[in-house]
């Protein structure tokens, strides 16, 4: 066995351990994934079509308007979803166009990098 | 066992606010070799999470990003960031800290900030740099001008899929970094520390921060910052964007309840400036600041606020007793209106609370230091000397002091720069008149 091999397997090995350790806080993240991607394919699905306003979004997918807009906000922030035009007292959101990695990238925030 | 790694340099900063950068570059200006010790994921402190800044309504991350810079680019300094101080003795005429690093999860000199991490990391989570309206992952940048733009792990919300290595192009993540421990030796040392709010949860007829829509200072800056979360102004319960806001003053400061009888300083300027840059935002808006006195203490203040006044912000002269839940997510107060009505009701859509300071950090325990009858480092010659603390050879600045301003947290850190210059000097004359 070469030696990367063999520093491969015992990474591996020490992961599974590590898995192992962690094993119910691991099982409590999963569910909490879980839900997360419910609700962010539920949401997504809603803008999918015609966009809309949080709650709008939140009647239609039953997701309470206060965590929409939590999600809302941080799929913003990660290039998924845009703003649109205001629509009464509330702003209507659509989903991005391009792949979001591309847009990612592009520091959507406008931000200096400081590196 | 490792040996504990050693490293001496002529002063030590704790805390890398505005206070602990100042007085870290106006020592390094002078060729002193300088250790910034910081126990959060960036340098920069409270500043750097401001939208802008009374009474010149500057930009504040355009402001201090390239204080930052300058520290963390400067030949004499060295930053420390992500580190506990567990203990900063005098042995002698020597200050000694021991540190302990805490673990990342990602190797520092291999990241290079690229976030492929974060993107691709499964796990959101409540980004308190955004005063949890928005959300972050587990392998994250804490903030896009943090500095060091180092990821990390959050190991408390992470399920190790192994996503983050996966994508990481340099091999930076390591899921089994462990703490490390070493020792600062210096001459001098600033304490720089700096302060928090009040918490919110302990003020029972505020809501003990329950009440949807009521939110605290900090919130309200980021609320307001170009970057922040929603990149405008909006209801975090319904993401509505509101027609009446309310500032209460003294939510936590001047209230023997909360065991906070002093004044804060900064909270009536900041409102004002915060209802400022509100008007601005959403000129429609009904604004309101209840308080029991405005302290427009410095220069340029008292026209910040007539300024403030003559834009339409209206101010209401009357401590507000309780804060309810109202009617569609609108928020419910009952005062005292001392120019007119007696106890009275209003609604807004949301209310932010101007909460007090209290300090940053205690040294009990970690540091002999003495502090105050308030809780902040105590100075002994506080009208000749501000800077100057009961241990020889440490100085304080900036709001680890006291309440205070960026102005006087400047002007103090300088200060407390010159303090720890000159003590050196005396030293070095005393040393070579013995030797
Ligand atoms: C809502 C709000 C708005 C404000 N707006 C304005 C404004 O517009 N204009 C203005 O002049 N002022 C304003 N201020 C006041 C301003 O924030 C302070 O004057 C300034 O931040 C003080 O800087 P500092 O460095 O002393 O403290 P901080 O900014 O609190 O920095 C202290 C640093 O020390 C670190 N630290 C603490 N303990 C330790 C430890 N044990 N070891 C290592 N590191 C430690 C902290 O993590 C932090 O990075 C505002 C304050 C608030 C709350
Ligand atoms: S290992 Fe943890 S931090 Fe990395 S991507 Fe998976 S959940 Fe996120
Ligand atoms: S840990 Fe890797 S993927 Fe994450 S920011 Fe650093 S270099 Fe990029």
């Amino acid at each position: 066995m070469s030696q990367t091999e063999k520093q491969k397997k015992e990474q591996k090995a020490a992961m599974k351990r590590l898995r192992q350790e962690r094993k119910q806080k691991i099982k409590d993240i999963a569910a909490t994934v879980k839900t997360q991607k419910e609700a962010v394919k539920a949401i997504k699905e809603q803008l999918q079509n015609h966009g809309g306003t949080v709650p709008q979004i939140a009647r239609e997918t039953g997701i309470s308007a206060d965590k929409v807009l939590w999600y809302i906000a941080a799929l913003k922030k990660y290039g998924e979803i845009s703003e649109a035009e205001k629509d009464g007292g509330y702003f209507r959101y659509i989903l991005s166009e391009g792949s979001p990695e591309e847009i990612f990238n592009g520091q959507p925030d406008g931000s200096q990098d400081t590196k | 066992m490792d040996a504990i790694l050693e490293l001496d340099f002529d002063a030590l900063i704790v805390g890398g606010g505005i206070a602990g950068l100042q007085a870290a570059l106006d020592l390094a200006d002078q060729d002193y070799q300088v250790a910034v010790v910081e126990k959060d994921t960036s340098i920069g402190g409270k500043m750097i999470r401001l939208s802008k800044v009374f009474p010149t309504l500057d930009c504040s991350s355009c402001i201090t990003t390239p204080k930052m810079a300058a520290a963390a680019h400067h030949e004499n300094i060295t930053i420390f960031t992500y580190c506990d101080l567990k203990s900063l003795e005098s042995e002698g005429l020597v200050l000694t800290a021991s540190i302990t690093q805490r673990p990342r999860y990602v190797n520092p000199d291999k990241c290079i900030g690229c976030r492929l991490c974060e993107y691709h990391c499964p796990v959101y989570v409540a980004d308190k740099e955004e005063g949890g309206f928005s959300a972050r992952k587990a392998a994250y940048i804490p903030f896009s001008n943090a500095i060091p733009q180092i990821a990390l792990i959050d190991v408390e919300n992470c399920m190790l899929c192994g996503k983050c290595a996966k994508v990481c192009p340099t091999q930076a993540v390591d899921y089994f970094q462990e703490p490390e421990n070493f020792t600062i030796r210096a001459k001098t040392a600033v304490l720089a520390t700096g302060f928090e709010l009040t918490p919110v949860e302990n003020k029972q007829q505020y809501g003990n921060g329950e009440i949807p829509n009521v939110i605290t200072s900090l919130q309200m800056e980021r609320l307001l910052a170009p970057h922040g979360p929603y990149n405008r102004v909006l209801r975090p319960s319904d993401g509505m964007e509101p027609d009446a806001v309310a500032f209460i003053q003294c939510a936590g400061s001047r209230d023997k309840s909360m065991g906070i009888s002093y004044c804060s300083r900064v909270c009536c300027m900041y409102a004002i400036k915060q209802a400022m840059l509100l008007s601005g935002s959403l000129p429609l808006a009904d604004i309101t600041v209840y308080y029991m006195d405005i302290r427009a203490f410095g220069k340029g203040y008292e026209q910040f606020y007539q300024n403030a006044k003559a834009m339409g912000i209206e101010f209401v002269k009357g401590k507000v007793a309780t804060i309810d839940a109202g009617a569609n997510d609108s928020v419910t107060l009952r005062y005292e209106d001392q120019n007119g009505e007696g106890v009275t009701s209003a609604n807004h859509d949301m209310v932010a609370l101007s909460l007090g300071m209290i300090p940053g950090w205690n040294p009990e325990g970690t540091c002999p230091v003495s502090t105050a009858a308030d809780r902040f480092i105590q100075t002994i010659r506080p009208k000749i000397a501000p800077t100057r603390t009961d241990m020889e050879g440490v100085f304080v600045a900036g709001a680890a002091a006291g309440p205070k301003d960026i102005v006087d947290t400047i002007t103090e850190a300088g200060a407390a720069a010159m303090e720890a210059a000159k003590y050196m000097t005396a030293m070095e004359t005393a040393r070579k008149a013995v030797a």
